[in-house]
């Protein structure tokens, strides 16, 4: 029996992955939905899952029990039965709810893929926050070794270990030493300008 | 090397993860971590904003948090595992009172305050609803939260039934003011500034407040797992100093503008500073919204707070009719605690544990050491008196 799965995810690209993979297991009809009224929609539709991005903050909407489960049990995926998997699901940032109580291990493939595939975005996104972080350390540096090589008018070699003194000197890390010290130079321009 | 003995460091100190949501009350967690009054205690405190009363309770039960700021039926909701699997927490000290607004769409809103003239608001509502076919959708922020808990009472007071002629519907208050506007909800209760930001928008206006329903209302409390509480007593002292002293700050007028722009930045409300500023003590010119953070005894974890939640949770069938509601408030509120870290500190503080809730229509004097608190009137909208039964009596 094909079982309907209402998925609440803003992250095109990812919905649009997991709804592929559940339709490609067949057993599974996919509704996507968004905004406010979340209610009529499981109304409407009867899903028997719902999976939703836990960073909405819709996932309140879903919390009333009587409202749109009338009297169905509304449980988070897994409950006390297998409290590791539902852990995994909230780390990888997807929560489940079934909504008409359908056997567990029917359900579990399907949460089991959600969950791969929020934990590879999760990856992604960590791995871009740090490529980014990186980048900012780089220009940062650019921009202080361009201050001393103007105001001090050092070479850039010099610039560079000159930083690298204080930082050493300071114990602190070379990234710190050019934020301050960038910043320090932002709020010295900004007092003059006025 | 070096790496090894910081990791071990980091073992003999761990972190307290609080979550918070995206509300005026707030204020005294970020401003004690902003200001490093956590760190002066030598508590390493993170703080996560998260999107959803959900991901709090959630959170919570799995160990993903340590502590939350909550309302308080949600920790009862956890504690008694009402919405998955259960875990014991500890409200050693309160964060607010009041706060929360009651807000009608606005020609609803202009005829329900026409009629009032005479009547109560929300008996002025009730006579609203009584022209209507359908029931009237409000919006609540979760089942278990103050909002339900007060919204239900007000309307209740004004005569009206719940069961036939108002529709609840959760709406998360980030929602309430687009779901306000395309006409889904006619009106919400939710916490601060959300309901000023609905009148900003034009969408809505407010027609009660925390205090039209039950004057310096408890809202907010410090939820803490029980576990963590007792694996790091020390710490959980530290983390309540460092509360105490952010609430005195948050609660002084002169510091109003100070919070609005700090709770306003991106990584926690995300809002516009001035509708903050309306609910914070202090900063309000027009609004007679406040949260209030200190005064009062606003932090202490009243036995008799607990006692009202846990009985008008039975009330509307939110919890089972069979629970020991004083054996659950003490295992759950713990003054105790709070007298402790208080009482050393130097700073005022209650000789009883529960009072009578709803007898005072003005200020009046708490008994409590080294010195009496001034309170605040503490009437309920239809006057009853609540009065905790099992609460043993005052030593």
């Amino acid at each position: 029996m094909p079982l309907t799965i209402l998925l609440i995810d803003t992250e095109e690209e990812r919905a649009r992955a997991l709804e592929e993979k559940l339709r490609e297991s067949g057993f599974a009809r996919v509704v996507r939905a968004q905004g406010p009224d979340l209610a009529a929609i499981v109304e409407r539709e009867h899903p028997d899952l719902v999976i939703i991005d836990m960073a909405l903050p819709d996932r309140d909407a879903l919390e009333d029990i009587r409202a749109i489960s009338s009297g169905r049990p509304i449980v988070m995926f897994g409950g006390t039965d297998d409290p590791t998997f539902v852990r995994e699901a909230i780390a990888a940032g997807v929560c489940s709810y079934n909504l008409s109580g359908v056997a567990l291990a029917d359900l579990k493939p399907i949460m089991t893929s959600a969950i791969a595939l929020f934990q590879r975005y999760r990856h992604v996104e960590t791995e871009l926050a740090a490529a980014n972080a990186l980048l900012d350390e780089r220009r940062k540096l650019e921009r202080a070794k361009a201050i001393l090589m103007k105001d001090k008018r050092m070479t850039e070699p010099e610039a560079y270990r000159w930083l690298q003194k204080k930082a050493m000197n300071e114990s602190r890390k070379l990234s710190q030493i050019v934020e301050d010290f960038v910043r320090a130079h932002q709020d010295a321009q900004r007092e003059v300008k006025p | 090397m070096s790496d090894i003995v910081s990791l071990e460091a980091r073992k003999s100190e761990p972190r307290l993860r609080i979550g918070i949501l995206r509300l005026t009350d707030s204020a005294p967690v970020i401003a004690a971590q902003e200001f490093g009054y956590f760190a002066d205690e030598g508590v390493d405190v993170e703080l996560i904003t998260e999107p959803s009363w959900a991901n709090i309770a959630d959170k919570l039960s799995f160990g993903f948090l340590d502590a939350a700021v909550i309302v308080p039926p949600l920790a009862f909701a956890i504690e008694l595992g009402l919405r998955g699997i259960s875990q014991p927490l500890i409200v050693p000290c309160g964060i607010s009172l009041g706060g929360n607004t009651v807000t009608l769409e606005r020609g609803l809103a202009a005829r329900v305050r026409d009629a009032a003239q005479s009547l109560s608001m929300a008996q002025a509502l009730a006579a609203q609803i009584r022209r209507r076919e359908a029931p009237l959708p409000l919006g609540i922020v979760h089942a278990y939260s103050t909002h339900n808990l007060l919204l239900r009472y007000w309307l209740a007071s004004g005569g009206i039934d719940l069961a036939r002629a108002v529709k609840f519907t959760v709406v998360p208050p980030a929602r309430a003011v687009e779901a306000l506007a395309s006409g889904q909800i006619a009106g919400f209760c939710a916490g601060a500034p959300w309901g000023e930001v609905a009148a900003r928008a034009a969408v809505g206006t407010t027609v009660a407040t925390s205090d039209d329903i039950w004057r310096n209302a408890p809202e907010k409390a410090f939820a803490v797992r029980r576990r963590w509480a007792d694996d790091n007593p020390d710490l959980l002292k530290g983390a309540i100093r460092a509360l105490l002293r952010a609430a005195q700050f948050c609660d002084a007028p002169e510091n109003a503008s100070y919070s609005a722009a700090l709770l306003s930045r991106h990584r926690y409300l995300d809002t516009d500073s001035h509708a903050i500023l309306a609910s914070l003590p202090g900063g309000a010119v027009t609004s007679q919204n406040l949260s209030r953070f200190w005064r009062h005894a606003a932090t202490f974890p009243w036995r008799s707070h607990a006692g009202w939640f846990l009985q008008q949770m039975a009330r509307w069938n939110l919890i089972d009719d069979g629970q020991d509601h004083a054996a659950l408030a003490a295992r759950v509120y713990r003054p105790d605690i709070y007298r402790s870290v208080a009482g050393a500190m130097g700073l005022a503080v209650p000789l009883a544990d529960s009072k009578a809730e709803g007898g005072h229509d003005k200020g009046w004097m708490l008994d409590a050491v080294p010195r009496p608190i001034a309170m605040g009137p503490d009437l309920f909208c239809d006057g009853t008196v609540f009065q905790d039964e099992a609460a043993p009596a005052a030593q």
